[in-house]
Order: structure tokens, then C-alpha cells, then sequence
């Protein structure tokens, strides 16, 4: 199991204050904005950039860089790897 | 008929209405670049008051402005039965104690300025402003009050500042609504205000004549603008409707224009479903920044200066056209006579509001 | 001429719609109160998690309001019915939280700002239903029949036919919600004026037992 991806999926739930909704009902390449998937919006990327940095210590400084990277766990888990590098 | 006068504002441009317009038209601008006072130490462009000091600002604010409203109007006006006060502010004197936002202030003019009635305070976000004229205007029309004393204020505050910046909605640089290079908003703090009466003889100086107007919602989303401008267009037709006004009797819009992104595209695509795209249009937040609560009042009573001087003022910091829909933004100053104009107010909660003044 | 035809109370333990109790207060729940309501009313919109306590009020009591008195969503057209709200703290509660988010937790909140204004409730009905009428959120030392009665009878002279009308104060373990609905025509209905708003804003205060 890929703990960073784990992670992801408790502080998301933290961060964005997901009701009724545990990690495992969040698959990795789940589209996280989509009305399918969890139908997160632009607020919640904003959020999504504050746990980039509350719990990673990512700064995003262009919300459009978000946009890529906050596609899925996966690519959010690609990012955070990338940036850490 | 239902008049208004007796405009002030209150801004780092100066404490009256006269002062502030001898600013405008010298192409002035409130904003400068602030050290360290965005979350992370930034420097930050703000429209900040510097000479106003102190823990109660927003207080101070309200009483200059109502002062000086008491130089301009019948001093009988103030303590009378029929007289309302309506404050328009979206945070009020949150910075100094967040559960009394505007009691101890409205409590205080109470005393201080002896009136007769619960002042109201209307906290609708970005058009508090525009929709307390309006709500004004409305009491006159039904006789309810004689005259209302509109106030508009807001204090730049840490709260409102780590938000705004939290929503990546703050510029880099002074605001520069309606252009191409346009990423935020600059803040802004000030106070406006207006009286909105059923009697010319209350005023010391000409008043003009309100044509009150309506709000509509977006039914969109609370903290993003409508991507047709539903909420914009249907308050603006409606407003122009109800009071009988043909859109080629506009002769000049005073925009929100707060220089987002998606706001002012949101207004450029209203504007032109409205068919008013030709109309000469400004926004004031280059020289103000976004008062917020006040900036409705502020920007009508700016708007009321540029009718009374006759000039068309340009839309500071605009330089090239950023909206998908092509307005008529004014880039330079212009003497014109102007009939009519119309002040439209948009913001979070899906709200928007117009009005018109009209010349007399 | 005015009445109000349908209303819905919720305080810190009960919530009534139209003076009659439908939920009470689980206090072994593990779920907060306005969860509670939303499970029980078997009300579906994921949104409403992600709500403040102002909006979640007005979601609830205004969608009760909407199955006391379906006609609502039929009889108007989607700018007729007005939006009238008004409290003592404004967003107080919420303000708060997002201050604690900056001063306490490291990081300003961006979904918490966006509930730091009072009128977002307004927003969030008025998506809900796409609704696009008019909107009035006022802050009041307290709640001001007059000013309920001469607004509403306002906007009612206009372009609008009901008006939503609500006084939703929420500070601490304080909870005072009071939605009503004004028609300008109905049958078998409280007439809108002092006497029967006093009356009806009353209500919970006595309640059927």
C-alpha cells in the first residue's frame, strides 16, 4: 500500500471536511472534481492547496498549478514526489 | 420624486465629496504599496487611510462622514421621527471584537447624533452599498420614512485581507479592472454617504433625482461570478424597466469592475446581453480599491461629482481590452454633460443590485 | 394584502414547522443537530456538509417550508419570490472560525471566508432553487417585526409575489432560526400583519405539548 497516498486521502477528509466518507471509499485515480467522482469545487482547491502546504510543506503559489496536479490521488501523490525531489 | 444629495466620501483621497473629486480628476489614486502586512509579510497594495489611527477606525469613519452630512442638510433632519439611518457594511468594527461587528457603533451615533429611529444595517456583501440606496429609495416611495441617511463603511483588516488572499483574489499590482493584465483586487477602506429624501428644500446644495432600482441573485454560486451574467443582466433590465428608462438614455455605467478574473468578465458579458456595452463605463477601484460595503455608496456618490462637473472620468489602470465581450471602457477624462447614469454592484452570494441617478 | 402561510422554527433542541414539533434532539447522538434534522427529513444535497451552521438553518427550515407548502416551488416564477433575512451577529460564529484557522491552525481557511459574510445563506437558497429574486440580508439588535412587515410589503408591491422571510441567529449554543413565507394571495391564512407575526415568531415559545 502506498502510505503517501493513504495520507492523502485522511487529510483530504480532514482539510475538506468530507462527511460520511472514509479512505477507502476513495479510489486513486478517482477524478476528485468531477460530479461522478467527488465533486469537489474551486473552494476546495483552494483547501487543497492549503493542505499542500499544512502537511507537506509545498507552497503552490499559482492556483493554475493546482489544476494539474489536483486531478486524482495519484497525480496529487505524482506532484507532492515531484516537488520533494 | 426622490431625491439625492449631499454626498460625502471619505477615502485616503480626502474627507469630503469636492476633495475627493479634486483627486479623481487629477488622476490620483488612494493605493500605494503597504510593507508586511499580507499573511506571510507580503507588501501589499491596500487604499489604506494612513492618518486614521486608533482601535475604533470603522467608528471614527462613520461619525466624520455623518458630520459632515450634518453641514450639507436641514439640521432638523437628523433627530427627526421620520428620519432613518441605514449602514451599509459587510464587517463593520469586526477587528477590534468579532461578536459586536456593529451594535456599540450604532448605539453610539444613536447618542451622539440624537436620532429617533434604530439605525438598520444592511450586510450583503459587495452590494450592501448599491442595495441600501435602493432600500432607501424604496422607503421613500412608500412614505414609510421622509429621508434616509445612507452611510457605507469599511476598515482594510487582517481578517479581510488573509481571506481575500487565501482566494489568490488579491493584485500584485494596483488593481486594473476591465484590462487584459488584470489578476485581483486591491483592498480598500473608506466611508461614503448619501440622504436619500422626498423633499428637494432639506439640502443646502441641488440634489439629483434617484431612480430606484432592484437586486437580483445569480443562483450560480456563493464566491463565483456567473459565467452569463445572469443576476447582473435581469437586476439591470429590470431596474431600467421599472422606472421607465430607455438604455439610450444612459449616458454613462459605473461598473463594479473589482479587476478579477471572472468578475469583470461576468459584467462585460452582462452588460452586452443588456445591450449597454457602447455606453461610456468606468470602474472606480483604481482609485479606491474595493471598499466592500462601502464601495456601493462611495462610487454613487463619486458618480454623483462626475454629473455634477460634467466630465466622464476614466477607468484607472486600464490600458487594453480583457473581456471576451468588448465594453466601452472611458480611458480618458472627457467633458460631457451627463442626464442619466447607472451604478451596478455585484458580489459574493450570487448578489447583484443597480440604480440610476438622474440629473435634475 | 399579505399572509403568511407557512413557518418553521428551529432552536437548540427542537424544530417545528407551522408551530407543530417534527424533530427533536438526540443529545446520544453522535451527529450535530442540524445533521440530525437533515438524516431524519431524509433531505439529499452533499452540499450541505460543507455549509456553515447560518446556512445549514436555512436549508433545512426553508425546505421544510417547501414541503409545508409545495405551491411555493410551482406557483412562482423564478424571480418572484424575494428573500428577506435578518439577524443580531451577523456571521459572528463563522468569522470566528476563520480566525482561528489563521491565528490557531497555521493557515487561513478559503471555505471557511467565503461563510464570513451573512447574506451567503441567501446565495445558497437562491442556488438551490434557482431562485433569482430579490435579496436583503439585515443585521438588527433584534428581530424587528416592522421591519419584516414594511419591507416585505415593499418588495411585494414590485415585481414580487412571496417573500421568504427569516431571522436566523446562531452564536454559540444559541440557536434562534424563524423562517416564514409571505404570499400576496392564499386562502385560509394568517393575515401578515403585527399582531399574527408577534404571534406566530412566538410560537416555539409555548409549544404543543
Amino acid at each position: 500500500m502506498d502510505t503517501l497516498k493513504e495520507d492523502l486521502k485522511k487529510q483530504i477528509i480532514e482539510q475538506l471536511n468530507l462527511e460520511e466518507i472514509t479512505p477507502a471509499d476513495i479510489a486513486d485515480d478517482v477524478l476528485l472534481f468531477n460530479d461522478s467522482g467527488l465533486g469537489l469545487d474551486s473552494i476546495d482547491a483552494l483547501e487543497l492547496i492549503v493542505l499542500l502546504e499544512k502537511y507537506h510543506g509545498i507552497q503552490v503559489t499559482n492556483p493554475d498549478e493546482g489544476k494539474e496536479a489536483f486531478k486524482s490521488i495519484d497525480t496529487m501523490a505524482e506532484y507532492i514526489r515531484k516537488r520533494k525531489s | 420624486m426622490t431625491y439625492i444629495g449631499a454626498e460625502v466620501i471619505v477615502s485616503p483621497l480626502g474627507e469630503t465629496a469636492e476633495e475627493n473629486w479634486l483627486a479623481l480628476s487629477d488622476d490620483q489614486s488612494g493605493i500605494t504599496l503597504v510593507e508586511d502586512v499580507g499573511y506571510n509579510q507580503e507588501n501589499i497594495y491596500l487604499s489604506k487611510i494612513l492618518s486614521l489611527s486608533g482601535q475604533n477606525r470603522f467608528h471614527q469613519l462613520v461619525v466624520k462622514a455623518l458630520s459632515e452630512i450634518q453641514q450639507q442638510i436641514d439640521p432638523q433632519v437628523f433627530g427627526s421621527k421620520k428620519t432613518l439611518v441605514i449602514l451599509s457594511s459587510t464587517k463593520g468594527a469586526l477587528y477590534s471584537n468579532v461578536t459586536d461587528q456593529f451594535e456599540s457603533c450604532v448605539s453610539a451615533i444613536v447618542q451622539q447624533f440624537g436620532l429617533a429611529n434604530q439605525p438598520v444595517v444592511i450586510s450583503n456583501a459587495c452590494i450592501s452599498g448599491v442595495l441600501a440606496i435602493n432600500t432607501a429609495g424604496n422607503f421613500i416611495r412608500e412614505k414609510i420614512y421622509d429621508n434616509v441617511i445612507v452611510v457605507g463603511c469599511d476598515i482594510i483588516s487582517d481578517f479581510v485581507l488573509y481571506g481575500f488572499q487565501c482566494l489568490f483574489a488579491i493584485s500584485n499590482q494596483p488593481c486594473v479592472p476591465f484590462d487584459t493584465t488584470r489578476n485581483g483586487i486591491t483592498l480598500g477602506e473608506g466611508c461614503g454617504a448619501v440622504v436619500v429624501s422626498a423633499s428637494k428644500e432639506i439640502f443646502h446644495k441641488q440634489p439629483l433625482q434617484l431612480l430606484t432600482g432592484t437586486s437580483a441573485n445569480d443562483a450560480n454560486h456563493i464566491s463565483g461570478p456567473s459565467r452569463t451574467g445572469e443576476g447582473l443582466f435581469r437586476s439591470v433590465t429590470k431596474t431600467l424597466q421599472m422606472n421607465k428608462v430607455d438604455k439610450g438614455e444612459i449616458d454613462f455605467v459605473s461598473a463594479h469592475g473589482t479587476a478579477t478574473v471572472y468578475n469583470d468578465e461576468m459584467e462585460a458579458i452582462a452588460f452586452d446581453r443588456a445591450e449597454l456595452s457602447h455606453i461610456p463605463l468606468n470602474s472606480f477601484k483604481g482609485y479606491f480599491g474595493h471598499t466592500l460595503g462601502a464601495a456601493g455608496v462611495i462610487e454613487t456618490a463619486a458618480s454623483m461629482q462626475m454629473i455634477r462637473n460634467a466630465t466622464l472620468l476614466k477607468s484607472k489602470g486600464f490600458a487594453k481590452p480583457g473581456t471576451s465581450k468588448l465594453i466601452n471602457v472611458i480611458e480618458k477624462n472627457e467633458v460631457k454633460s451627463l442626464q442619466t447614469i447607472l451604478k451596478t454592484a455585484s458580489g459574493f452570494g450570487g448578489g447583484n443590485a443597480s440604480l440610476m441617478i438622474r440629473n435634475l | 394584502m399579505s399572509f403568511i402561510t407557512a413557518y418553521c422554527h428551529l432552536t437548540k433542541d427542537t424544530c417545528y414547522v407551522d408551530g407543530e414539533i417534527i424533530s427533536k434532539r438526540d443529545i446520544d447522538s453522535e451527529d450535530a443537530w442540524f445533521k440530525q434534522i437533515y438524516k431524519e427529513q431524509e433531505f439529499v444535497y452533499p452540499k450541505f456538509y460543507k455549509m456553515d451552521m447560518l446556512s445549514q438553518a436555512g436549508f433545512l427550515a426553508s425546505e421544510l417550508i417547501k414541503r409545508a407548502k409545495p405551491g411555493i416551488v410551482t406557483n412562482y416564477g423564478d424571480d418572484e419570490i424575494a428573500l428577506i433575512f435578518a439577524n443580531k451577529s451577523a456571521s459572528a460564529a463563522t468569522d470566528q472560525r476563520f480566525i482561528n484557522s489563521y491565528e490557531k491552525n497555521g493557515s487561513p481557511s478559503p471555505s471557511l471566508f467565503v461563510y464570513t459574510l451573512p447574506n451567503i445563506v441567501l446565495g445558497e437558497i437562491a442556488i438551490l432553487n434557482k431562485w433569482y429574486g430579490e435579496n436583503m440580508f439585515a443585521v438588527l439588535p433584534n428581530f424587528v417585526p416592522d421591519f419584516f412587515l414594511n419591507y416585505t410589503q415593499i418588495l411585494l408591491s414590485g415585481s414580487s409575489k412571496a417573500a421568504l422571510c427569516g431571522w436566523l441567529e446562531i452564536l454559540g449554543n444559541e440557536i434562534d432560526a424563524f423562517l416564514f413565507l409571505v404570499e400576496k394571495e392564499a386562502s385560509n391564512a394568517l393575515q401578515f400583519n403585527h399582531e399574527n407575526l408577534m404571534k406566530v415568531a412566538g410560537q416555539k415559545e409555548s409549544p404543543i405539548s
